[in-house]
């Protein structure tokens, strides 16, 4: 379950730096991504009639092809590493010392860590993604652990570049939660949900790194307060979506009937 | 004066050289713009660097406005050397690139202090430096002892051919050449080659003058390489040959995308390549697995 996991986060990691680039490739060569450093380097972006659809499609053409040459995947791979690294972490902290021995560990050559999109930020992505599973198991038991330690690996991602993925977790994280308390809604509501639990969850995330209370009592309470505003905010959503639908319903008749006027006169 | 003997030995080899190729069609490979036999492209290629050599690095800093440090810089960072480490540089006779791995690891051992004390990584990081030219590679040992590195047991200099290395089987976590592949007679056996030696989870890596697309900076850069290079060349190597010889095969040399291809074809994967200065140079790398 883990390795699927973590796979699903190298996976798009990669994804995202090759449909980046193969903007600048023609079709033929769509197994390969350029990089370019921003300092001393031009893209030669000649082919920008590629739509987003395109982009993937070839971006995903490259990770069959790349599965039909050989036996293991590279993605594969590099989970591994990951996953026994973080095994590591405890004594060598998120370092590339971790990462070293989790290649060590898994039998390949410590050097693939410099394919790794992000070096050591990979590694801290990982293991949120890991403790997302935790945390799946561990509700409706004690869940603040989970949440503690999460927080902090956000902390890590808090870099710029990082951003970007440390949103796509939060998202991921919101979604386990949800889950784990028996919630399937897939209706409109389910947007609803998530996106109220995850401003819930950096709201308590934040205002626990600085509280210094036994036993995080404050940010209990603290916690306990915005689920009760959350709540009441879900009802006040749900009203304005009522409203929002009556209006729609309005705004779509006058207009039938607007156009029902034009084709008639 | 031992390189000015040589320029003219290439001089009046090479239409000797061209009247046999007319007539022999089969194996000809291809030296700058002309194509030569393939038997002679290696013995051509090293009548150039045997004459280049001394001046070398001089004339990188001049052709590249001293961008090729850059660029090298550029390499081992994507490289991301680790302490203990295994690595074959190929044609790196002058000591560039390895210089810089060395320096890299020496920089990583002395910044963590968290270093893994359960290791049993007292191995030694040991940097091989291949190059079929010897007077490259006494210009490298030449400036390993004037940056105090001529009792390092990390460097060790090897005299050897890219496309036949004299090294085990998955022996090497990584694998550079800089400069270097454009020379070689045959592209895809330099390739197998690197792929054989490397580990699983070993990395490929090439910097390579390349092609650049992009429309005005093209003909400008045509123009400087066609006029400038070669006269810069003569001027200050003396040497014109030898310089029209490099800019001709970085034309020759196959496009980024068709290079990719060919070492997805040896065997790499996540095969990805970056240009720098629109393609004027481009690094090329690969992943063993």
């Amino acid at each position: 379950m883990n390795r699927i996991v973590v796979k699903r986060l190298v996976v798009p990691l990669c994804r995202n730096t090759s449909s980046r680039r193969f903007l600048a490739l023609p079709p033929i060569s769509s197994r390969f991504s350029t990089d370019s450093s921003p300092h001393f380097s031009h893209q030669n972006e000649e082919t920008p009639t590629q739509t987003e659809e395109e982009v993937h499609r070839h971006g995903d053409q490259s990770f069959r092809e790349g599965e039909r040459g050989r036996g293991v995947e590279y993605e594969d791979e590099q989970a591994q590493v990951l996953q026994a690294a973080l095994r590591h972490v405890v004594r060598l902290g998120w370092s590339e010392a971790a990462m070293i021995a989790g290649a060590k560990e898994v039998g390949v050559s410590p050097a693939i860590i410099g394919s790794f999109p992000r070096k050591e930020a990979t590694l801290v992505e990982a293991s949120s993604i890991w403790s997302n599973d935790d945390l799946a198991r561990s509700i409706p038991g004690s869940a603040f652990p989970a949440i503690a330690k999460n927080a902090m690996d956000l902390l890590g991602l808090a870099l710029p570049p990082n951003i970007p993925t440390s949103f796509k977790q939060r998202a991921m994280l919101v979604d386990e939660i949800w889950h784990a308390a028996g919630d399937q809604a897939s209706d409109v509501d389910w947007y609803l949900k998530r996106t109220a639990l995850g401003g819930l969850y950096s709201a308590t995330e934040i205002y626990m790194l600085t509280d210094k209370s036994p036993g995080f009592r404050d940010t209990w309470s603290f916690l306990n307060n915005r689920v009760k505003d959350a709540f009441d905010l879900g009802k006040t959503v749900q009203e304005a979506k009522y409203l929002a639908e009556a209006v729609g319903v309005g705004i779509g008749s006058s207009l039938q009937g607007f156009m029902k006027r034009a084709s008639r006169g | 004066m031992a390189f000015m003997t040589s320029v003219r030995n290439l001089r009046s080899k090479l239409p000797a050289v061209l009247t046999r190729t007319c007539l022999v069609h089969s194996h000809a490979t291809s030296f700058g713009f002309k194509d030569v036999p393939e038997e002679d492209k290696s013995r051509l290629v090293g009548n150039v660097f045997s004459s280049v050599a001394s001046s070398y690095d001089l004339m990188n800093d001049l052709m590249s406005g001293g961008l090729h440090r850059l660029w090298k810089d550029r390499l081992v960072s994507e490289l991301h050397p680790f302490p203990g480490m295994k690595h074959l540089d190929v044609a790196g006779g002058t000591g560039d690139v390895a210089f810089r791995i060395l320096d890299n690891i020496n920089s990583i051992s002395r910044r963590a202090v968290k270093y893994d004390p359960a290791d049993n990584l007292n191995d030694e990081t040991q940097i091989y430096v291949c190059d079929i030219n010897p007077n490259m590679l006494n210009v490298g040992k030449k400036r390993a002892i004037e940056r105090g590195l001529g009792e390092s047991h990390s460097l060790v200099w090897v005299e050897g051919d890219a496309e036949a290395l004299s090294f085990d089987n998955s022996s090497m976590d990584g694998y550079t050449i800089a400069f270097g592949i454009r020379n070689v007679t045959h592209i895809e056996k330099a390739l197998a080659e690197a792929y054989r030696v490397l580990k699983r989870g070993g990395r490929f890596l090439c910097l390579e003058l390349s092609h650049v697309d992009i429309p005005v900076f093209k003909e400008l850069y045509d123009y400087y390489s066609f006029s400038v290079i070669p006269a810069v060349g003569e001027l200050v190597a003396g040497d014109r040959d030898s310089y029209q010889y490099l800019v001709e095969s970085i034309r020759r040399f196959p496009p980024q995308h068709k290079f990719a291809a060919l070492i997805a074809d040896a065997g790499f994967q996540k095969v990805q390549y970056e240009n720098m200065v629109g393609g004027v140079v481009a690094i090329h790398s690969g992943l063993k697995l």
